[in-house]
């Protein structure tokens, strides 16, 4: 086992991290921006480290003062975290050759599964049914028309540099395409500096669901079943469960092989997450895969009680997982709902600011994970995320009402937040029937 | 028992842990040791920890178990040069050369005033500032990180 590890990443999930590295006995090293000095979870780790100013790209994205960090640490890994540098293979591959264990998988299988239109060519090579659409990526607006035409319309243009739900057009005909086809390889060009766009078929009022896969580096890889992300906003997750709800078992057993069968042919290991689309009939689609530990991750946790982050400590310092998939039952019905800084009633726009009062929920099955506390004040330089609120229950219709209890007594004062949207999804009725697809949370809003 | 260096003076608690750590394997009740512009004074048993980082400063800290070490208040008009990355502090090019910079030094904004070495690149910080020195305020062989004071210059001067 490491003697020490650097997280490199902030806020909730670097007390995440932190957390379950006190549980193993290892110590840490925390990185802050300026932004992030004084923040009350950095007083947890054993040492912290200001790697620049408050702008992502100077500080938690600056490689070089990442690996000096962990340098001067004097640290055997890394624990990236999620976003940031978790799913930059130059990074991976930079600690590689410091010879510093990079928490999660290797640069390898992180780029052919990173990019998404390599990801989908995996997909099909192990069998795993991806959405109609382009063999590769479409290289120019006349491959565009064809290819929409075989696929069908409506499509949807996708950035294969794309991620966390951006980079993506629809066209509902043939007339539409052009611009369509123009606008998201212009903003593919500007946001993630790779034009590369690939079509698919757009599936109408699609489930989003997923599967948690966890692998060791002595070859095996299980799954964790599934987490139903279907609750979004601007493809941005805000309410996350498990089990899915009206999943036809067979769908969920092909599923979870499927993502596994995926993750061996891409030599994966560590924790990650193959993402599906659901449709309306019960086929599944593999869209992508996130090669990290997400921000979803504790729903897994409860419902399968395997932590995910020692789980991948334990893994990229050599042990074995000591599990086979029998061992891995799912019990009880576990919700998530982000919190975030932003204000419901205007158009949900960010509210960084100091919390002057936070009170957490608690109870039987209740589990809040923030690094907010009172006087904190949430930077505006970074995610709006100021903590996540999981609950895990015996039944789907007693986590929903638990939630709403745990929702009405938690109490973060001094910012708005997305509370009161998660209550009234929670009171919706489509939501508790579980006829709930990714275009939900829009239509409900628009009322 | 944990330590995140609020102020920045990461090296500080690092070794009074390690000053700490080796007086009660040896069973000393007091120690006093002056370098350069450090003095450190800690007597076990009792409350009292003085460590001055520059002369003039005031004392600040209770044992280093407890609290982390508290910024010597910057005299009013001095500059600090602080370091514009992470990485290992090097007062001299090598560990034969003569240091860059002396306290009392006159200085222009090009000269290099140190180096500090990260991923085994060894990096001149320019002043970027003019004066004369008053404090190198980081031990040889010093971890810094980003923003961290490493030396103060009196612009007046």
């Amino acid at each position: 086992m490491f003697n020490r590890i650097l997280i490199a990443n902030r806020g909730e999930i670097a007390l995440r991290v932190i957390r379950a590295c006190r549980e193993l006995g290892v110590e840490t090293v925390a990185i802050f921006s300026e932004a992030d000095r004084g923040a009350p979870y950095l007083e947890l780790a054993d040492e912290a480290i200001c790697v620049g100013p408050a702008r992502a790209a100077d500080s938690y994205l600056r490689i070089d003062r990442v690996i000096s960090a962990a340098e001067i640490g004097n640290v055997q890994a890394i624990h990236p975290g999620y976003g940031f540098l978790s799913e930059n293979s130059h990074f991976a591959e930079v600690c590689r050759s410091c010879d510093i264990g990079f928490i999660g998988p290797t640069p390898e299988a992180m780029e052919r599964v990173g990019d998404k239109n390599s990801a989908r060519a995996l997909a099909r090579e192990a069998g795993v049914p991806t959405v109609p659409g382009s063999d590769g990526l479409v290289a120019s607006e006349q491959d565009a028309v064809r290819v929409a035409r075989d696929v069908g319309y409506p499509v949807l243009l996708k950035a294969t540099a794309g991620g966390g739900g951006k980079g993506m057009r629809v066209a509902a005909n043939e007339l539409a395409l052009a611009s369509a086809w123009q606008q998201a390889s212009a903003e593919a060009q500007a946001a993630f500096g790779n034009p590369g766009i690939y079509i698919e078929r757009y599936v109408e009022r699609p489930r989003h669901v997923e599967i948690q896969i966890l692998g060791d580096k002595h070859g095996t890889i299980l799954h964790l079943w599934e987490r139903d992300c279907s609750t979004q906003r601007r493809h941005q997750k805000l309410i996350e469960e498990s089990p899915s709800p009206r999943l036809p078992a067979e769908t969920r057993r092909k599923m979870c092989e499927a993502a596994v069968r995926l993750a061996k042919a891409a030599g994966y290991y560590s924790a990650g997450t193959v993402e599906f689309i659901v449709d309306q009939q019960d086929n599944f689609y593999f869209i992508e895969v996130n090669a990290r530990i997400q921000v979803e991750h504790p729903v897994s946790e409860m419902v399968t009680g395997i932590d995910l982050v020692k789980a991948q400590i334990r893994v990229a310092a050599g042990e074995k997982l000591g599990l086979t998939q029998d061992d891995i039952v799912a019990r009880g019905h576990a919700i998530e709902c982000r919190i975030n800084a932003e204000d419901p009633a205007h158009n949900f726009r960010p509210c960084p600011g100091r919390i002057e009062r936070i009170i957490a929920p608690g109870g039987f099955g209740v589990r809040f994970d923030s690094h907010a506390t009172a006087g904190y004040t949430v930077p505006p330089h970074y995610d709006s995320l100021v903590g996540k609120l999981i609950v895990h229950q015996p039944t789907r219709q007693e986590a929903i009402r638990t939630m709403i209890r745990a929702l009405k007594e938690l109490r973060i004062e001094g910012i708005k937040t997305t509370v009161p949207l998660h209550l009234e999804v929670l009171a919706n009725t489509a939501f508790h029937e579980a006829q709930v697809d990714t275009t939900f949370v829009e239509r409900m809003l628009a009322g | 028992m944990s330590a995140s260096e609020k102020s920045g003076d990461l090296f500080a608690v690092k070794k009074l842990r390690r000053l700490i750590a080796l007086m009660k394997k040896h069973d000393l009740s007091e120690i006093d040791i002056k370098e350069a512009d450090h003095h450190v004074r800690i007597k076990r048993g009792g409350e009292f920890v003085a460590t001055t980082a520059a002369p003039g400063a005031h004392a600040a800290p209770r044992p280093a178990a407890a609290d982390p070490v508290r910024q010597p208040a910057a005299d009013a008009g001095m500059l600090v040069i602080k370091s514009p990355m992470v990485g290992t502090f090097y007062k001299a090019s090598g560990p034969d050369s003569s240091p860059f910079v002396k306290v009392g030094d006159r200085i222009g904004p090009e000269k290099t005033v140190c180096i500090v070495e990260a991923m085994k690149v060894f990096n001149e910080i320019p002043a970027g500032v003019s004066g004369q020195v008053v404090a190198i305020l980081v031990e040889n062989g010093a971890p810094v990180e980003f923003g961290q004071p490493l030396i103060k210059v009196d612009p007046g001067a």
